[in-house]
């Protein structure tokens, strides 16, 4: 019986070992051409950074509009871009080294895995930047609302906040293919329920408001200086 | 870099008067029926050494192809025969620029007007036609023509609550880092010897390639160790009430001084103190003030910034002033004061994330609105009842404020990751 299981056991592990063995070339060519694409990248993001500093892109960009400074404070346009064209590119490599590692198994799973990561970045890519927007309007809004003297600035902060967050997360999920007319009902729901609440939130809440600003316009003596026209700030 | 390129309707001009002595430059848009008037009288009333000379009046045209010169054949239908009219095209600015503060391409084509003409002296006008319409033109030119200057900035004679933002920040900011106590830096009258015209274009070229709009004559004069004078006038501009809001103003005036200071970094670290101005002419007195200033609705709004802005006023400040803040903000505070020595360490940590990039911009200058409200507020709790003189003693004392703090201000720019609690 024993030199039995010890059979089993030396077929299991050649098995294994085989199927390794296998797996080894399409493992080392995946290796290769990430090492590859990502030495080609670091080539070609060199030269754009050459050339945009040579033709002095910051400079020139910030003569028209300043979006980018603004979406990414802390990269200067030719670094974001550079970065761009380099990620772009090892991706691009890992892509060409997923599918050599696909062509060099047979196996239908790892198949159907292969054609769902095309899925998974672009989801990536889509909840990175839905969390960049989230952040920056959600800032925009609440300072903004500050300088209003909007007291439900941090109400009305969060609710657009929230409000790019569910919709980023629904178009994660819907990119994935998970839940399907699921997601898309749930979203509906959940989007429409938090501006029905924003907009009662700020309705009820702001009613009294509006009415007292009315009536003390309505009050007010004809030429009566109003208290914030005594500062002139420029 | 490439000099501005005159239109054609200019250059038919300039070739027309060929050259001149003074060049009267109206840097925004006024109604072609009161510039005639107002630039007559104003030249009649300069004396005869300056109404003598051959004055051009740069204008901006309207935009249709026919419309500047007609506009020049309409003004030269005017009493002074020696006054002529050039029309020049406005250069389009974005629809968010402050309507009132020429953008720096205008002063551009100005200046390469005054150097085509050959002119000894070259008056701005900014803002309105106020300046022509008061006793501004004759002290200006003389101070150029004269006494030597180079450039010379107006002195307005405000009220205690009037250019809040002038005194609070462009005046005590530009006098510590420049070392000039130049009074309005961003006066959007001022006159300029022929000398300072090149200089001033190559700055204004550097600024337009920057991105900047916002030009700061005083500070190009500063840097370059030109004689600047300052001049008491009458003459007083008027914000619309209407107008651009608070943080838009704040945001693009204070913003491109501290582009400014990211550009001159290395001039200005090397300045110490501040030298006077020499200043002609007697004092005017300032407006009489109203009813006492409400605070209120700036306290509020401070507060309201402290309660909502912390995560933002985090990334930019140090925790000992976020704590003198908080003690600021406690509602129920019996005097509301913002000390000076807070007020400028706010102001030099803001220029400093301006430089970095802590956050974007646009937001770090909209969180700034709530704490210059509250500078506001303190002021007005303060000089209420005081004269205009204590009240400019008040704000002698700020600017003393800002340059004893410029030593906080060169550590933090030079070694800003170092531990600052």
């Amino acid at each position: 019986m024993w030199s039995q299981v010890s059979q089993s056991l030396h077929e299991s592990m050649a098995r294994v070992i085989s199927r390794i063995a296998t797996l080894l070339p399409g493992i080392l060519a995946f290796i290769l051409a990430v090492l590859f694409f990502a030495a080609i990248a670091w080539v070609l993001a060199w030269l754009v950074r050459t050339f945009l500093n040579a033709i002095r892109f910051d400079e020139r960009l910030a003569r028209g509009t300043n979006a980018i400074a603004e979406w990414s404070p802390t990269y200067t346009p030719t670094t974001l871009i550079t970065r761009v064209v380099f990620w772009c590119i090892v991706l691009v490599g890992f892509l060409v080294g997923l599918e050599a590692f696909g062509a060099s198994s047979d196996n239908l799973l790892s198949a159907r895995l292969l054609g769902y990561i095309p899925n998974v970045v672009g989801a990536v890519v889509l909840l990175i930047l839905g969390n960049v927007i989230a952040r920056f309007l959600s800032r925009s809004v609440l300072i903004g609302a500050v300088n209003m003297n909007l007291h439900y600035a941090r109400l009305l902060s969060l609710g657009i906040k929230w409000l790019v967050l569910v919709l980023t997360a629904a178009m994660v999920l819907d990119h994935l293919s998970i839940g399907a007319a699921i997601v898309d009902l749930a979203f509906g729901i959940l989007f429409g329920g938090i501006v029905f609440a924003l907009a009662l939130a700020v309705g009820l809440g702001s009613r009294d408001l509006v009415s007292r600003s009315l009536e003390r316009e309505a009050a007010r003596p004809a030429g009566e200086t109003m208290p914030e026209e005594q500062f002139r700030h420029f | 870099m490439a000099k501005v390129e005159l239109s054609e309707e200019t250059k038919a001009g300039i070739e027309e008067v060929r050259e001149a002595d003074l060049l009267i430059a109206v840097a925004v848009p006024v109604d072609t029926e009161q510039l005639r008037t107002a630039a007559t009288e104003a030249i009649l009333g300069t004396g005869q050494s300056i109404s003598e000379l051959r004055t051009v009046v740069a204008f901006p045209g309207s935009t249709g192809v026919d419309a500047p010169m007609q506009a020049k054949t309409d003004l030269e239908s005017g009493e002074k025969p020696g006054l002529r009219f050039v029309p020049y095209a406005l250069p389009a600015a974005s629809p968010e620029r402050i309507p009132w503060l020429p953008v720096a391409s205008t002063y551009q084509t100005l200046f390469a007007m005054a150097r085509e003409l050959g002119v000894s002296a070259c008056a701005v006008i900014g803002f309105d036609l106020a300046a022509l319409q008061t006793n501004f033109l004759a002290p200006m030119m003389t101070a150029v023509l004269e006494k030597g200057c180079d450039l010379v900035m107006p002195v307005y004679a405000l009220g205690k609550f009037d250019g809040l933002l002038n005194s609070s920040i462009y005046a005590p900011l530009t006098r510590a880092l420049y070392g000039r106590r130049v009074r309005f830096p961003l006066a959007p009258d001022f006159c300029l010897s022929s000398k300072m015209i090149p200089e001033l274009e190559l700055a204004l070229q550097r600024a337009n390639a920057q991105g900047q709009s916002t030009f700061w004559a005083a500070t190009e004069a500063a840097i370059r160790d030109r004689t600047i004078c300052q001049v008491n006038v009458e003459t007083r501009h008027i914000p619309p009430a209407d107008g651009v809001d608070l943080t838009t103003v704040l945001s693009q005036t204070v913003g491109s001084l501290y582009a400014d200071m990211t550009t001159h970094a290395a001039l200005w670290q090397r300045v110490r103190g501040s030298q006077p101005v020499e200043t002609l002419s007697v004092p005017v007195a300032p407006p009489a003030d109203g009813a006492a200033a409400d605070t209120t609705p700036m306290v509020e709004t401070f507060q309201l910034g402290f309660r909502n802005l912390q995560e933002v006023w985090s990334l930019v400040l140090p925790p000992v002033t976020l704590l003198e803040l908080k003690r600021l903000a406690r509602p129920g505070t019996s005097r509301f004061h913002l000390p000076d020595e807070l007020w400028v360490r706010i102001i030099y940590d803001f220029a400093l994330a301006y430089r970095l990039r802590t956050i974007s911009r646009t937001h770090l200058l909209g969180a700034l609105t709530p704490l210059y409200l509250g500078w506001v507020a303190s002021y007005a709790l303060e000089v209420g009842n005081a004269s205009p003189a204590e009240a400019e003693q008040r704000l002698e004392k700020l600017a003393r404020a800002y340059e004893e703090g410029k030593p906080y201000l060169l550590s933090r720019w030079r070694w800003p990751d170092r531990f600052n609690p």
